[in-house]
């Protein structure tokens, strides 16, 4: 166990001191900030725009960094040979694997503290301070940029960085269009391409269970129950990934 | 019962598949090999020999296709073969947002090394390897040389039974070469088994007590240094003064009424006692021993014999 945090702290460390997470940070500022100026152009309930706006850009910048460390990390380790003295420790592949995740699990906490941090201080002194449904809305986000690491880490193991992340950006949007699917599927005439469609729906996360975007924007709460089911959901889906990825890496051949 | 060797293979080979049609490509096949405990082990052979196939199969970097291998008694198979063991790869990267202290921190821990030892060993590790001046640089600034050298000492911070460095002289200055050399002889003086491949023959001459060679994925030769390469002279070099005349004798050099000779071992006497008598000095006898290198060509040579008539065979 305790191997496995030594390896999860480095793998923070070097996360953080890669620049892109102070890039995607001073993007999140300007966002944050051309979103405050929305009111002045909108029409209707011009402070949902702006909470609208500032929400989905963090959230988008948050998913880039899940994706980034998610693809990079692994293969990284792979490409500069790093992995050639890891691995001739007394380490269990799956230990160095889950390392790596749980390194990039914490920066994805810290990354996402900061954001809906630089959100409640930029946001809150024009439209007050947020309520609940804006922190709930903020560890559902947590939940799917867990899920999406593990599925860009389960990628990296055995794939270019470009391939990789082509497949896990294909994986977030089947995933938020997952319901979308479930309805071309139960739409389209029995044979082969329904039972296709819909076996992919039974495969792709779900990614639209963990946004609760709208939510925080309007102001309305969601039951705890619906909150603690989508968490096991993502929980159980995010092991299911890590595992597939333990099992890959085990096996793999570092020439 | 006798303690397990350091490092146990049987008939250990890896055969890859490349390409879209999945060619296999033997790298290492039919190895077996035995290194005691408390020994210095050279591992020699040309380019692509099989030497860092072997080494990635022992280190648990590639699974063997055939064969097993054991370090200390236990299967490579299990990580806690590797419990104690230090490893350097060939043309070491390392993890380049860190500092020299950091990254020998970082291996310490994993290495399970006390926290309570932990300063005192890296301190003197650094220090040995000369970067204790550089312990707050990051490896990022580093040279080639200098990563080379961070690389070794992150193998020794386990304070490991065994050590295995994958070409550890490559990419240092002469300067560099000698303290990895002295490195290595102080490990041996403690006790540590280092097993070491190299280019450089001359270094595994001068440190190893016994060698293998590899030559196209197979074992050619392995065993003690003295029983490879011989202690039996060639030939012998005579350099002399005078006009004898050493009737046989192969005339290498001649400088005005200087001149160097070779002759046969047998003949050092009667040529030495017709350059005196004719008025003459020997300045100086040099017997010419066989090297590592005569005995690797030698090898390459007969493994090409071998392949052109199988492929004779075969047409």
């Amino acid at each position: 166990m305790s191997r496995i945090w030594v390896i999860a702290t480095n793998t923070f460390r070097e996360a953080v001191r890669d620049r892109i997470l102070n890039s995607i940070l001073f993007f999140a500022v300007l966002l944050l900030g051309i979103s405050l100026g929305l009111r002045e152009v909108s029409i209707g309930d011009t402070d949902k725009v702006v909470r609208g706006v500032a929400l989905g850009g963090v959230s988008f910048l948050a998913t880039l960094v899940a994706l980034f460390l998610g693809v990079s990390l692994v293969y990284k380790e792979i490409e500069r040979r790093t992995i050639y003295t890891l691995a001739a420790k007394p380490l269990a592949r799956w230990q160095l694997l889950l390392g790596k995740y749980v390194g990039v699990w914490i920066t994805l906490a810290v990354e996402v503290l900061l954001l809906f941090g630089l959100y409640v201080l930029i946001v809150s002194p024009q439209q007050g301070l947020p309520g609940m449904p804006l922190f709930v809305a903020a560890l559902m986000l947590m939940v799917e940029l867990s899920l999406l690491a593990a599925w860009a880490m389960l990628f990296s193991t055995f794939a270019s960085p470009v391939t990789a992340t082509a497949y896990s950006v294909s994986i977030y949007l089947i995933g938020h269009f997952a319901d979308d699917l479930h309805l071309f599927g139960e739409r389209a005439d029995p044979g082969a391409f329904r039972t296709l469609v819909l076996s992919l729906y039974r495969v792709v996360p779900n990614l639209e269970t963990f946004n609760l975007r709208a939510e925080a924007v309007h102001g309305v709460a969601v039951p705890w129950s619906e909150v603690a089911w989508s968490t096991a959901y993502g929980a159980g889906y995010t092991t299911a990934v890590l595992c597939t990825a333990m099992l890959v890496f085990s096996k793999r051949d570092f020439k | 019962m006798s303690p397990p060797p350091a490092i146990r293979t049987e008939r250990l080979g890896k055969t890859y598949l490349s390409g879209f049609l999945r060619r296999p490509f033997v790298g290492l096949s039919d190895l077996t090999l035995e290194v005691p405990e408390g020994i210095t082990f050279g591992f020699v052979g040309p380019n692509g020999a099989g030497k860092t196939t072997t080494i990635k199969t022992l280190m648990g970097l590639q699974a063997p296709t055939e064969g097993q291998a054991w370090l200390f008694g236990t299967p490579i198979a299990d990580p806690q073969s590797r419990a104690s063991l230090g490893f350097m790869p060939e043309r070491p990267y390392f993890y380049e947002h860190l500092t020299a202290w950091e990254f020998m921190e970082f291996y310490a821990r994993l290495s399970g090394v006390p926290s309570g030892e932990r300063e005192a060993r890296i301190s003197s590790l650094l220090e040995r390897v000369e970067l204790s001046r550089f312990r707050n640089v990051a490896l990022r600034k580093f040279s080639k040389g200098m990563l080379q050298r961070a690389g070794i000492a992150q193998a020794l911070v386990g304070n490991p039974r065994l050590v295995v460095l994958d070409e550890p002289m490559s990419g240092l200055d002469p300067l560099g070469r000698v303290l990895v050399r002295d490195i290595i002889l102080a490990e041996r003086r403690a006790g540590r088994t280092v097993f070491f491949s190299s280019h450089i023959l001359s270094d595994v001459e001068q440190l190893s007590d016994r060698v293998a060679i590899v030559v196209g994925g197979k074992l050619r030769e392995e065993g003690k240094m003295a029983d490879l390469v011989g202690n039996a002279a060639l030939s012998v070099d005579i350099t002399f003064t005078g006009a004898a005349d050493l009737p046989g004798a192969e005339l290498l050099r001649e400088e005005g009424n200087r001149r160097t000779v070779r002759v046969p071992p047998a003949e050092v006497d009667d040529a030495c006692r017709s350059i005196l008598s004719g008025g003459g000095s020997v300045l100086s006898v040099h017997r010419n021993v066989p090297s590592l290198e005569s005995v690797l060509l030698d090898e390459v040579e007969r493994a090409r014999t071998v392949n052109e008539k199988q492929l004779g065979v075969l047409a």
